[in-house]
């Protein structure tokens, strides 16, 4: 009946907003403590109110309660709620609200021993083991090991043999039992801590270790120690309860929550009652204890699930439905084109009006057999769109408007299970990091073979036969060793190929790669980047390659779309965009990249873009990058439409493009001038006035 | 592997020594020498004295621990001191009835909360939430109180299951099953509910990683997502949170077997303790943590083994 706490299972929260938000703020190891936490969820207000009143009314039960704890009333013996005995009476004729009241402070109190010594002790040990390195850690590591894979409840026992029923006492020693748990809770994150860059200056600055932990680990744990401590407490109520139970209570004719739920049990043949009310306190403070330490507990920052759970997926379907008949597919597409027109990708919101967009009215088109380029900074929402081509957004996130327009389908308003007809078959996915991108726990054969049996309706040999053949035809060499392999045991390059060779299985007609070689070193890259050149023009695919490298789409891809913030910026031909940008963020982004610059001609100074890309929720209704840009005037302070930049079809989001390009200015390398760098809330507040203001 | 199982080995070994030593410090710490206990109140001083003359009580500490161990290895873990009987005997009778206690409610534990927690997680929203509420409840209700409302409604009302004792396997198997049901029920309680809530949030976060969108990506059918890959990936955490159940359900047998009067290992540690029976005490105590110990290494050997990263190894 010793809980084991150490890996607490984390109470999972739902996905939020700032889970799938592109490049938030990281998170510091350290998990402030907050008070407004505790109040945010109805159950652990409910909780904080029922430990309250409970210590209040135990501490001052002397003087309110009706009854003695050891008054006997011979006229009602195991009687059930009266006026006289709100919550009745036991089979001595005693007030249970009185007996249950009175035992209150002993039983919240040595409880609380069991919490100080447990979390105490166990955050001691985790501070130490991550001071001390790694001979130490080793040492507690392996002791408290052996602590947590005992029979707690025996030993406690055995415990009570030798010193007697000294609550106290047993209680501190239930506490050293479990800190064991603790310790483990806590070890990680002190090393997180311990790991710090503020940790080693102050190292460096010559503070000793006891004063590090003290200064800067403690600190962080706050917010873990007291979760643990709420949990612990409602444990060592629990055990408590037990022991006295099986008679290892206070002695008798003391009362104690057990000991009277023990004295219930005897009588559940003629007075069920007596089971109910020092259950139901003991219960509903372990409730209050336990929410506590939920709500404290609860991490802000759940990544987003990748297959959202039923209820997602139908409250999804009823959004795409809407979509559909917003605006019906045209019929004329041609085969094997994909056309994105006004596409919005937005943050389900949680309670009315709209979420957070994430990607904006973005529009561009893929022949068959040409590859589009989607560049920008990180968070500028090319993920999310090219996501969404596959269906394939995280919880939480989904298309709000707009068409994606394949084969005269409207993908944007497509049921999952129309998609699942599409995807591998049609339209494939290559992602970043290849080792996540492949499941650890089946080998490479297994994961290959299952998906070319699936997408291509094959018998098992012959699918064995392709999964050689397509691990071959992606430059492998071994490939009858690589098909026995797990994914841990290959290189990122290799894995990669692997990824390649999945999303060629069902023999698409569109490869949607997403920083297909960001996560690889450069060698590899140059390799893969060659491999999925020679596929386009053996296969005949179409390809969308979201990447932030402006090589890759010199070397790639025949149309490019800039985008910056959720919106394209900029629209045309690779070649005309290279050598004649005219979006400034074009400019700024060839402008800062060394690839794109001749040894001949390299500047002195690479250009820099000042800060960084806006939150999705502080994108401003005017042109989102006039607070980074160089060119950026009062004319720029108006919502921007996409112009003909006047090169074929291109197109670029800039009311100054025609003037840069006939002035003939370039991106230079230097500090924005601090008289153009308008704040954020500046632009805001100069969109709410009226534009007439304006004297450009 | 090879390395990992013995290194596993030797802790284990070095675990039910550690309580060896302490069960061995903790009865001699009992108030009461074994003469006095086992003669009772009203023995003579010359009595006792020539008791515990017998037992080996006046030889210094060490020794006395080695005869113990020398003895204990061979099987033989003293006479008790309060009915003189062989504590192993007693022991052996009582494990399976603690054994078939806390395999069962593990099992029940394990089947209900995999399937509950699998379900929260694969369904969401309302079912999630009602899943997760009844579990924090189930956590928050004490065992034993759990299951006196399970004898008042399936014993007392019904008559479904018989209120207490217990029926061995070998006396009639079916008799055994219904003895069992109750206190096994009782203990799953909070057993499921745990291992629920570990379920759900190993099933929330292998749904999180990145092969499961690889996985979508080449049209897997859901269920084969949730089922055979996500299933897969949490496997791990949720067989690492089954093995510390079953400590904490061996433990509960105590209180299960007190409400049930079921005569396992957890009566004999209630008896011991409560008569000062030094030898029951040392001997149930070891019992106890070789069975725990050896459960769990057997279940952590199974959590490597679903691992390729160390199967490969």
């Amino acid at each position: 009946m010793i809980p084991n706490v150490a890996p607490a299972p984390a109470d999972a929260a739902e996905p939020t907003a700032a889970a799938v938000l592109p490049k938030a703020p990281r998170q510091s190891a350290a998990k402030k403590f907050s008070g407004s936490k505790l109040f945010a969820s109805p159950a652990s207000i409910a909780g904080v109110i029922w430990l309250a009143a409970l210590v209040a009314a135990s501490l001052t039960a002397p003087l309110w309660l009706p009854f003695k704890t050891e008054d006997q009333d011979f006229t009602a013996v195991l009687s059930g709620p009266t006026a006289a005995h709100w919550l009745g009476t036991d089979e001595l004729g005693r007030d249970l609200l009185s007996r249950i009241f009175a035992s209150a402070a002993g039983t919240l109190g040595t409880s609380m021993i069991t919490v100080i010594v447990a979390v105490g002790l166990g955050t001691l040990l985790a501070m130490l083991a991550a001071a001390c390195g790694e001979r130490v850690e080793n040492v507690i590591s392996r002791v408290t090991e052996i602590m947590m894979s005992l029979p707690g409840t025996v030993i406690i026992l055995a415990v009570i043999g030798a010193v007697g029923t000294n609550i106290p006492l047993i209680m501190g020693i239930l506490g050293v039992l479990i800190s064991a748990g603790i310790y483990r809770v806590m070890l990680g994150q002190a090393k997180s801590l311990q790991s710090q860059l503020y940790v080693d200056a102050a190292k460096v600055d010559g503070m000793g270790r006891a004063g590090i932990s003290v200064r800067h680990v403690l600190p962080g744990l706050t917010n873990t120690t007291v979760v643990q401590a709420a949990l612990i407490f409602a444990v060592g109520m629990l055990i408590q309860a037990g022991l006295a139970f099986i008679g290892f209570g206070p002695p008798i004719p003391q009362p104690s929550w057990g000991g009277m739920i023990q004295g219930a049990s005897q009588h559940v043949y003629d007075a069920p009652w007596l089971m109910v009310p020092t259950g139901a306190v003991l219960a509903l403070t372990v409730l209050a204890a336990n929410a506590i330490g939920n709500a404290l507990g609860k991490s802000p920052n759940a990544t987003a699930s990748h297959l959202p759970s039923a209820a997602a997926r139908r409250q999804r379907a009823k959004a795409v439905a809407t979509i559909a008949a917003a605006a019906p597919a045209p019929k004329d597409a041609a085969k094997g084109k994909l056309s994105v027109r006004n596409l919005s990708v937005g943050v389900d919101s949680a309670g009315a009006g709209e979420g957070v967009r994430l990607v904006t009215d973005v529009s561009f088109d893929v022949e068959p057999g040409t590859v589009l380029g989607l560049v920008g900074e990180s968070g500028c929402g090319k993920t999310m769109t090219a996501l969404s081509l596959l269906g394939l957004l995280p919880s939480g996130v989904s298309v709000t408007g707009g068409q994606i327009l394949w084969n005269g389908k409207n993908l944007a308003a497509a049921t999952d299970k129309d998609m699942e007809g599409i995807r591998g078959r049609d339209i494939a996915l290559i992602s970043q990091e290849p080792m996540r991108a492949l499941d650890p726990m089946f080998t490479v054969g297994y994961q290959l073979t299952a998906t070319v049996r699936r997408l291509r309706r094959m018998g098992r040999a012959e699918a064995k036969a392709e999964a050689l053949s397509l691990l071959e035809k992606v430059g492998i060499v071994d490939a009858s060793r690589i098909l026995k392999t797990y994914p841990h045991q290959i290189s990122g390059g290799m894995a990669q190929r692997v990824a390649i060779a999945l999303a060629l299985a069902g023999r698409p007609r569109l490869l949607v790669a997403d920083e297909p070689t960001t996560a690889l070193d450069v060698t590899v890259q140059a390799e893969i980047l060659s491999l999925l050149r020679s596929l386009v023009k053996d296969t005949g695919m179409s390809v969308v390659m979201v990447t932030h490298d402006l090589g890759v789409v010199a070397d790639l891809c025949d149309q490019v779309a800039v985008m910056y913030a959720g919106e394209v910026v900029e629209n045309g031909r690779t070649d005309s965009i290279l050598d004649n940008a005219r979006h400034p963020y074009t400019l700024a982004l060839l402008a800062a990249d060394p690839h794109a610059n001749r040894a001949a001609d390299m500047p002195e100074r690479l250009a820099t873009i000042s800060g960084q890309v806006p939150q999705p929720k502080d994108w401003p209704a005017t042109c989102r990058f006039a607070a980074r840009c160089q060119f950026a005037g009062s004319a720029c302070l108006v919502p921007i439409p996409l112009l003909p930049s006047g090169t074929a079809d291109g197109v670029v989001r800039c009311v100054k493009a025609d003037e840069l390009a006939v002035e003939g200015l370039d991106w230079v390398a230097t500090d924005v001038p601090s008289h153009h760098v308008l704040t954020l809330s500046e632009a805001r507040a100069v969109k709410t006035r009226t534009v007439e203001k304006d004297h450009a | 592997m090879a390395l990992f199982i013995t290194k596993r080995l030797l802790m284990a070994l070095a675990t039910v020594l550690v309580v060896a030593v302490l069960a061995f410090l903790l009865v001699h710490a009992m108030p009461g020498s074994p003469g006095a206990v086992s003669l009772g109140a009203g023995a003579s001083q010359e009595a006792i004295d020539e008791v515990n003359q017998r037992l080996g009580w006046n030889e210094p500490l060490v020794a006395q621990f080695f005869n113990w161990l020398g003895a204990a290895v061979q099987g033989d873990l003293g006479i008790s001191l309060i009915d003189g009987r062989s504590v192993s005997g007693d022991l052996a009778g009582r494990l399976p009835v603690t054994a078939s206690l806390a395999a069962g409610a593990t099992i029940l534990s394990a089947v209900l909360g995999i399937a509950l927690g699998v379900t929260a997680a694969v369904r969401g929203g309302m079912v999630d939430r009602i899943i997760g509420g009844v579990a924090g409840m189930a956590v928050a209700l004490p065992a034993f109180w759990i299951g006196i409302i399970f004898v008042y409604l399936l014993a007392v009302q019904s008559s479904v299951f018989p209120a207490t004792g217990y029926v061995p396997f070998e006396a009639s198997p079916q008799d055994w099953a219904l003895s069992l049901a109750l206190p096994v029920i009782t203990l799953a309680v909070g057993g499921a509910a745990f291992i629920a809530r570990q379920t759900r949030a190993s099933m929330l976060e292998a749904l999180q990683q990145e092969h499961i969108r690889t996985l979508r990506a080449t049209a897997t059918p859901t269920w084969k997502i949730l089922y055979v890959h996500a299933l897969r990936y949490a496997s791990l955490p949720i067989v690492a949170g089954i093995a510390l159940q079953f400590i904490q359900l061996f433990g509960g047998s105590v209180i299960a077997e007190q409400l049930f009067a079921m005569p396992g290992l957890g009566q004999a540690v209630q008896n011991s303790v409560s008569t000062h029976d030094a030898p029951s005490v040392q001997g149930v105590v070891v019992i106890a943590t070789v069975v725990v110990v050896a459960v769990n290494l057997v279940l952590e050997l199974a959590t490597k083994f679903l691992d390729p990263k160390l199967r490969a190894s």
